[in-house]
């Protein structure tokens, strides 16, 4: 036990990249195929749009806020990419890497400026933008689908390489957010702030933390990670129309929470937001691999989410009851 | 660093007030370095305004305040921590989900190069935790924190600022006996540090015990300024109460009947112990004592909101189900809250619902709710209690705080209780609405209702109770008839636990 013990992690993201790799190595076990070169590729391939945008949502759950107009901003940005390329031929992936984030910066500047500026509540904010760039690009691509002919080559090249043969492109650059992000996160102010402000919004404002200003900035920043994500989809499916990642901002969510993002705000890693993607794109692979009907791929979503909640609900209610037990000692 | 006797902080003359409301007449206080300082006062004589001028939450509207031999500059909460000032406020405002290393600098962390030096902010925390005398692990959550050592973080945060002067505004109310005496020690050591303590507290034997000087206020002005030995406990008292009992309370004797709620030996561990009394029909009880000994909890847990452990409640003889305010409410039970914005009321939806939310049973027609019958029920409230709105369908928001309390109580008497428990009725309304409010629960034991009433305010505990219980730190300490009890009497119990004064 003492043993055992030694090993058990310290850290939320340790327990749950021990579970990653356990459940890795059921799925490797029950179908061999999911371990090898192949497998493990694609699902980084299969990740890396949500995973990015599991990232870039981390920081705003983090400030009790939500982000639901990410899916849309992907959908947006993928047209919007696709439709210039097809006009400009002479584009190539540092164009579609350039263009991407600042569309999604438009997009997070609105948030922003609705939720930080008129402190209206996110939820409600980013659902109307979920719905008014959806619109949008209804109406600005007619009905226009691209395909793999008309965009730049080099983007498509890139999206296909892959390093040490597991590890494609778009997920290194994942892992370049993650780090980059998490980093900030523990060791800059701004960082701090955000957990600060999602944590106890009312004593944020008597210690004089800068809230419009965090609050704005987090949003603009998941805008920026939207618009790459868009690049990231084209590069995946190397076509786009205007229903491209329709309905997938609650699969964003759902990955941040199960990464031990708590929706309450005031914890939560993006490291643990990208295992969160994983572990869910994990399961999801495996459950396929072992042959069940992808018709359960909602509800093992669903699933999955509601265990994530209630081990979240039970840690806090065991630091209560020791709270408890405590005042009861001190009041006897 | 200032030296010991100083003067840090002098106030005079201080005035301020809230729309047509006088919160400060005049006050005067000066403030020395290494010196501890008690302000006393009865529930709004303008203690936590003051606190509040000098935190940059209200600024002052006449007299001077000067910090050393600068004038103080007022605005913000962020200005006041510029010139050394601290507060400690009663709830610490602490961010549950980050260490407490964190909390002491959040917004100032030492930084190395470009990242945080969490190594020195860790080092730093846990040297000015033993500093204090607890040796707190900074880099614990401060979620799970009981609310003493969340104070000495915020303690630890304040000297952490550099801060002369530290308020704390009531500081000990939330606290048990050993956790109080730690509080002391950390007082001393800042008296020690030549800081200035000023601090708000109701409890007069701890006042007596750690103070240099105490301060009364009353009505918005300072009644006197004294070296703590210069003054003693029934001077102090006097001061504070300093006025006659006036016509505010207009008890009507009521014929006093059979035993309707009996409590016997009720305890919730963490909250209140063994406690036992009994409230007649026609009889108004006042459970008094501090915030935080434990009166809501005991009329939440006889309500059914919370459990408790052992002990029984019994309703005109029979045993009440425990943990259920739905059987509560079956056997004619009324709780209004003392919390109205938040457990009282809906207050978004229009007065009319409000009134008429826990008497469906009297409008329902046939199938439906008859909305003619709840417009005619919440008319006969508004002419009994002569509630003040413009329509019915308004949203409660809209009505002034005295008319919220009128609806809460409407809601409440809408049911016909024949037991009426209430909490705080006239916290945060105008001496007029009071009177009122006063009125109506005479007459609601005047019907053979009868009556719980939790109070801060010593006034309306003696002018409208028949008899008094006294809790202190969730026991039981004292219970006085109307004829036995005296202010003195009600406040030297609720600080101290004696029975004579």
């Amino acid at each position: 036990m003492n043993f055992l013990s030694r090993f058990k992690p310290s850290s939320r993201e340790g327990s749950l990249g021990l579970i990653l790799i356990v459940t890795i190595a059921i799925t490797g076990i029950i179908n061999p195929r999911f371990l090898t070169g192949d497998g493990t590729r694609d699902l980084f391939t299969s990740t890396a749009v949500v995973a990015l945008l599991a990232i870039g949502m981390a920081p705003i759950i983090i400030m009790r806020h939500i982000d639901l107009s990410v899916a849309s901003t992907v959908g947006l940005t993928a047209w919007f990419i696709a439709d210039l390329c097809a006009k400009h031929p002479e584009f190539t992936w540092v164009q579609c890497f350039i263009i991407g984030p600042i569309i999604g910066m438009v997009v997070g500047v609105i948030n922003g400026l609705l939720v930080a500026g008129l402190r209206l509540p996110s939820l409600v904010v980013t659902l109307g933008t979920l719905y008014i760039v959806r619109g949008a690009v209804y109406v600005i691509s007619n009905s226009v689908d691209y395909n793999a002919q008309e965009m730049p080559p080099s983007l498509l090249d890139l999206g296909q390489k892959v390093y040490f043969g597991i590890m494609p492109f778009t997920f290194l650059l994942v892992i370049f957010a993650m780090l980059i992000t998490a980093w900030f996160m523990k060791y800059r102010k701004a960082g701090r702030d955000c957990y600060a402000i999602g944590s106890n919004p009312h004593a944020a404002d008597l210690v004089g933390i800068k809230v419009f200003r965090r609050t704005f900035l987090a949003f603009v920043f998941s805008g920026a990670m939207s618009g790459l994500a868009g690049v990231f989809y084209l590069m995946r499916f190397a076509q786009v129309d205007s229903t491209a990642f329709y309905g997938q901002e609650l699969a964003v969510v759902a990955a941040a929470v199960i990464g031990g993002v708590t929706i309450a705000g005031g914890s939560g890693t993006t490291v643990g937001a990208t295992i969160g993607a994983l572990l869910v794109q994990t399961i999801q692979g495996g459950l396929a691999a072992i042959g069940v009907d992808a018709f359960w791929k909602s509800a093992i979503n669903g699933l999955l989410l509601i265990v994530a909640i209630y081990a979240d609900r039970t840690l806090a209610r065991k630091s209560e009851n020791a709270l408890l037990a405590q005042r009861i000692k001190e009041r006897a | 660093m200032a030296q010991k006797g100083d003067l840090l902080l002098q106030m005079k003359g201080v005035q301020k007030r809230f729309g047509g409301a006088i919160a400060l007449r005049g006050t005067d206080l000066s403030i020395r370095a290494g010196e501890i300082h008690a302000l006393l006062g009865e529930n709004g004589a303008g203690k936590s305004t003051m606190l509040k001028i000098l935190a940059g939450v209200h600024v002052n509207d006449g007299g001077t305040i000067s910090i050393g031999d600068k004038p103080f500059t007022t605005g913000s909460p962020q200005a006041s921590i510029e010139q050394g000032i601290a507060v400690i406020y009663q709830e610490p405002s602490l961010f549950l989900d980050l260490t407490l290393a964190e909390n002491v600098f959040i917004g100032r962390q030492p930084m190395k190069g470009v990242a945080i030096d969490w190594a020195q902010a860790q080092s730093e925390a846990a040297r000015l935790f033993a500093e204090l005398g607890v040796p707190l692990d900074p880099k614990r959550q401060a979620r799970g924190l009981s609310i003493a050592d969340q104070q000495v973080v915020e303690i630890a945060k304040a000297l952490s600022m550099n801060a002369n002067i530290i308020l704390m505004d009531e500081p000990t109310a939330a606290l048990s006996a050993s956790e109080v005496e730690r509080l002391m020690t950390v007082m001393k050591s800042l008296k020690a540090a030549n800081k200035a303590v000023i601090f708000v507290s109701h409890r007069l034997d701890e006042v007596f015990a750690i103070s240099d000087y105490i301060t009364v206020m009353r009505d918005g002005a300072t009644v006197s300024e004294n070296p703590v030995g210069g003054t003693d406990l029934q001077k102090v008292i006097k001061e504070m109460v300093g006025r006659e009992l006036t016509e505010l309370f207009p008890k009507t004797e009521n014929k006093i009947g059979d035993v309707a709620l009996e409590i016997k030996d009720l305890t919730n561990p963490a909250y209140f112990r063994n406690i036992s009394f009994t409230v007649r029909h026609g009889e108004i009880v006042a459970l008094a004592g501090l915030v935080g000994s434990g009166r809501s909890e005991v009329a939440r847990a006889i309500f059914g909101i919370d459990k408790y452990t052992t002990g029984s409640v019994k309703v005109n003889g029979k045993d009440l189900a425990k943990g259920s305010p739905v059987a509560a409410m079956a056997e004619k039970i009324a709780l209004v809250p003392e919390d109205r914005r938040q457990q009282g009321l809906f207050m978004i939806a229009s007065v009319n619902r409000n009134i008429s939310m826990e008497s469906f049973d009297r409008i329902k027609g046939k199938i439906f709710l008859n909305f003619k019958k709840e417009r005619a029920l919440t008319e006969i409230w508004r002419e009994k209690l002569s509630i003040k709105y413009e329509a019915q369908s308004n949203p409660v928001e809209s009505l002034s705080g005295g008319n919220q309390q009128k609806t809460v109580l409407a809601k409440w008497l809408a049911t016909d209780p024949d037991i009426l428990i209430v909490d705080e009725p006239t916290r945060g309304i105008d001496v007029g609405t009071k009177a009122e409010v006063h009125k109506l629960i005479n007459a609601a034991a005047g019907e053979g209702k009868a009556v719980l009433m939790i109070s801060s305010e010593l006034p309306e505990v003696l002018g409208m109770a028949d008899r008094i219980i006294i809790m202190r730190e969730g026991h039981k300490v004292a219970e006085l008839s109307r004829l036995e009890a005296t202010q003195e009497k009600v406040i030297a119990a609720a600080t101290t636990g004696s029975k004579g004064a």
